[in-house]
């Protein structure tokens, strides 16, 4: 069994700042795997222990995503190994490349039972990466993915909705994202870094993929923040606390706030 | 008796060297050994080499050249400084000297960088040359065993190297740990408040004089920082200013200011906000410096480890150049000549690494230690902050300002001025005397 977890190396918007035009200055922001995707790691491992499959970790990205810092950082979450897509052409790459790239690299590896995906990347964060490999393998796909367990011939996939949750039966090779919560990722120790660094790391040649231009093209035109929400600033003061809490309450009456 | 000349003992060591932070020191010494051939793991702290690291500042950088052939080329300078300036301020009035020299463009002296691109270049250097860099990890402890020092412990995961390199900065928790340092007394520290604020490149070039790459450095005393001992620094980096204050403990501790305070006071000088003026800060931060000078380098060397950088009190403030990162990459050098003796001989006990004690001390950074030693001391004498920059403002005042009233000789205004001034003759001639032999 071969389980292959998608990840992603991106620059972690928290360092990032936009600017009164929607400029977005990536300033001191520093790449890493991508938030989300950990706990799918985590998910891919445990379920690896238990079935005794191979775990491999795939990315498709900017040149840096073979750098040896993010293979490394990478492999030291628990993969078995790596295979990337590393072409400067991908950086940047909309979600419909990214996933078609990913389509093809599951195809080179071969064999792949189950791709497992983050819940949604920390840098675009639009999740529909997992949906539309799915949709370029000819796989279902499940999102929202808090467990995941081998049946009898089949994975055993619980979801979670708004409320709820429902236990799914998946027979054949599936996509599955992982909700953000699912299990927590273990913090890698100098013992797992050490090995990483032993492990294999594939890089496969963008050109030697059969992925073509899209018909299609989109590009950002501009951006923009969300608008501030404008605050009244009033600052109620006074010795008197009793006084002050009746005038707030009032306040708050007056503005229909309670 | 067990032998403490290595740390093998029947258990294989995982690594030659365990270098702890990939900052500058920690860099250089892993590169070096590395290129010496011996097996190296860098340990740094933060997710990537630099993450952790909000300063920057000027680097002297003749010396990176040493390590780094193409440094100047290839590191990530913001700009080449050609300018400096003294500055003194008094709250209504400052006194400049502006020193412009072409010849500090050529050869290159000093850059200013930011450590938050820098490290993350040192790093990448030291992977080329095959460290095993490993980030995101905090290391706990040292690992003793028999007295000495044998490798390190994070988390539940133990490291085992014949030498242990702490380079982890100015708190160095691992020297402290390792029994080479203890607290430092304040007087010994001083706190760094910083903050980058990002301008357009042209406006930068526009408000300093500068063309292309170059830089200006400021070094400010006197109302800047409230009159608590240390100063003020701004410099220019490509598309930002570096500005701040460096305030001493025990100074700023006695005088009961809070160091963000000083700050605010210090940008909004009538002599600073208008370089600043609509400039948005992009980064703030404090920071502990080492200003004890060479009474601060204590034991550096022990068996099984040496300390390097900050984490070894290699700092040197002389009143106009503040210098850390030229020491530490010294330190660095010399942390790796005397490493490769050690490993070659096979006695990496303190006396088997006190090759490199001697070549620290035998290079520009610990004979600068051993000149400046008494700049520290020269340096806390009070005066410094607060009574030249208003006698000498005085004394300007006295010659500019044509109130109508008959003109008196230069000499007879600096006389009445120092009358008037707390400053006394002796004063100024114990801080002449003293200064001179210190600096």
């Amino acid at each position: 069994m071969k389980i292959v977890v998608a990840y992603k190396w991106a620059f972690n918007p928290q360092d990032a700042t936009v600017d009164s035009g929607g400029t977005v200055t990536w300033g001191r922001a520093k790449a890493g795997v991508s938030e989300y995707d950990p706990v799918a790691v985590e998910l891919g491992r445990r379920l690896a222990d238990a079935t005794g499959a191979e775990l491999i970790g795939v990315s498709v990205g900017g040149a840096d995503t073979a750098s040896p810092m993010a293979t490394k950082s990478a492999l030291s979450r628990g993969f078995d190994r790596v295979v990337v897509v590393a072409d400067d052409a991908l950086a940047g790459a909309s979600t419909t490349q990214t996933a078609l790239v990913l389509a093809q690299v599951i195809a080179h590896i071969g064999d792949v039972d189950l791709v497992l995906t983050g819940d949604s990347s920390v840098d675009v964060g639009a999740q529909m990466v997992p949906a539309v490999l799915a949709g370029a393998l000819g796989w279902p796909s499940v999102m929202n993915v808090t467990t995941v367990s081998v049946g009898a011939g089949d994975l055993r996939v619980e979801r979670a909705h708004e409320g709820g949750s429902q236990v799914l039966a998946v027979t054949g090779p599936v996509v599955l994202a992982a909700a953000s919560d699912a299990v927590v990722p273990r913090v890698p120790g100098m013992k797992d870094i050490l090995a990483a660094g032993k492990r294999p790391v594939e890089k496969v040649d963008l050109a030697a993929l059969a992925t073509g231009p899209s018909a299609s093209s989109v590009a950002g035109v501009s951006t923009s923040r969300p608008e501030l929400k404008s605050r009244g600033g009033r600052v109620l003061a006074g010795a008197d606390v009793d006084a002050v809490v009746a005038e707030l309450v009032a306040a708050l009456r007056a503005t229909n706030v309670i | 008796m067990s032998d403490v000349t290595t740390a093998t003992e029947g258990v294989e060591p995982d690594f030659d060297v365990i270098v702890i932070g990939a900052g500058v020191a920690g860099c250089v010494a892993a590169y070096l050994l590395a290129q010496a051939g011996r097996s190296v793991v860098l340990i740094e702290r933060g997710d990537t080499p630099g993450a952790k690291n909000l300063s920057g500042g000027v680097l002297y950088s003749r010396v990176l050249e040493e390590v780094f052939p193409d440094f100047l080329t290839e590191a990530p300078i913001e700009r080449t400084i050609t300018r400096n300036y003294i500055q003194f301020l008094n709250g209504s009035s400052s006194i400049g000297i502006d020193y412009q020299d072409d010849r500090l463009a050529n050869p290159v002296n000093a850059v200013t960088v930011l450590r938050a691109t820098l490290d993350a270049w040192l790093a990448e250097k030291c992977e080329e040359a095959g460290v095993f860099l490993m980030a995101g990890v905090r290391v706990d402890a040292v690992l003793k065993e028999n007295g000495r020092v044998v490798g390190v412990r994070a988390g539940e995961d133990e490291l085992r190297a014949h030498v242990v390199v702490a380079a982890d900065g100015v708190n160095s928790f691992i020297a402290r740990d390792a029994g080479l340092r203890t607290k430092e007394p304040t007087n010994h520290l001083a706190l760094g408040v910083k903050a980058i604020v990002s301008l357009p490149e042209e406006t930068i070039r526009e408000r300093f004089h500068l063309s292309g790459d170059e830089g200006a450095a400021y070094a400010v005393v006197g109302d800047c920082t409230m009159g608590v001992g240390g100063g003020g620094f701004m410099y220019t980096n490509k598309a930002s200013l570096s500005i701040g204050v460096v305030l001493r403990l025990d100074d700023m501790t006695a005088k009961g200011y809070a160091s963000s305070d000083v700050f605010d006071h210090f940008i909004a000088h009538p002599f600073v906000a208008p370089f600043l003026k609509d400039g948005e800060i992009s980064e703030y931060a404090s920071h502990l410096v080492a200003e004890g000078g060479l009474s601060m380098v204590g034991q550096i060397e022990t068996d099984g480890m040496v300390v390097v950088g900050d984490a070894a009190g290699l700092t040197l403030n002389t009143g106009l150049t503040v210098r850390g990162m030229d020491l530490a990459a010294a330190s660095g050098i010399a942390a790796a000549t005397g490493i490769d003796q050690a490993l070659t001989a096979g006695d990496t006990s303190k006396v088997g690494l006190a090759g490199y004690r001697t070549a620290l001390f035998a290079s520009f950074a610990g004979k600068d230690m051993e000149t400046y030693a008494k700049a520290p001391a020269f340096l806390e004498r009070e005066r410094m902050y607060t009574r030249y920059g208003q006698l000498l403002g005085d004394i300007l005042y006295g010659v500019f300002n044509h109130d109508l009233t008959p003109r008196r000789r230069l000499m007879s205004v600096a006389r009445g001025e120092l009358k008037r001034s707390p400053v006394r003759m002796r004063d100024l001639m114990s801080d002449g005397i003293a200064g001179v032999r210190a600096l």
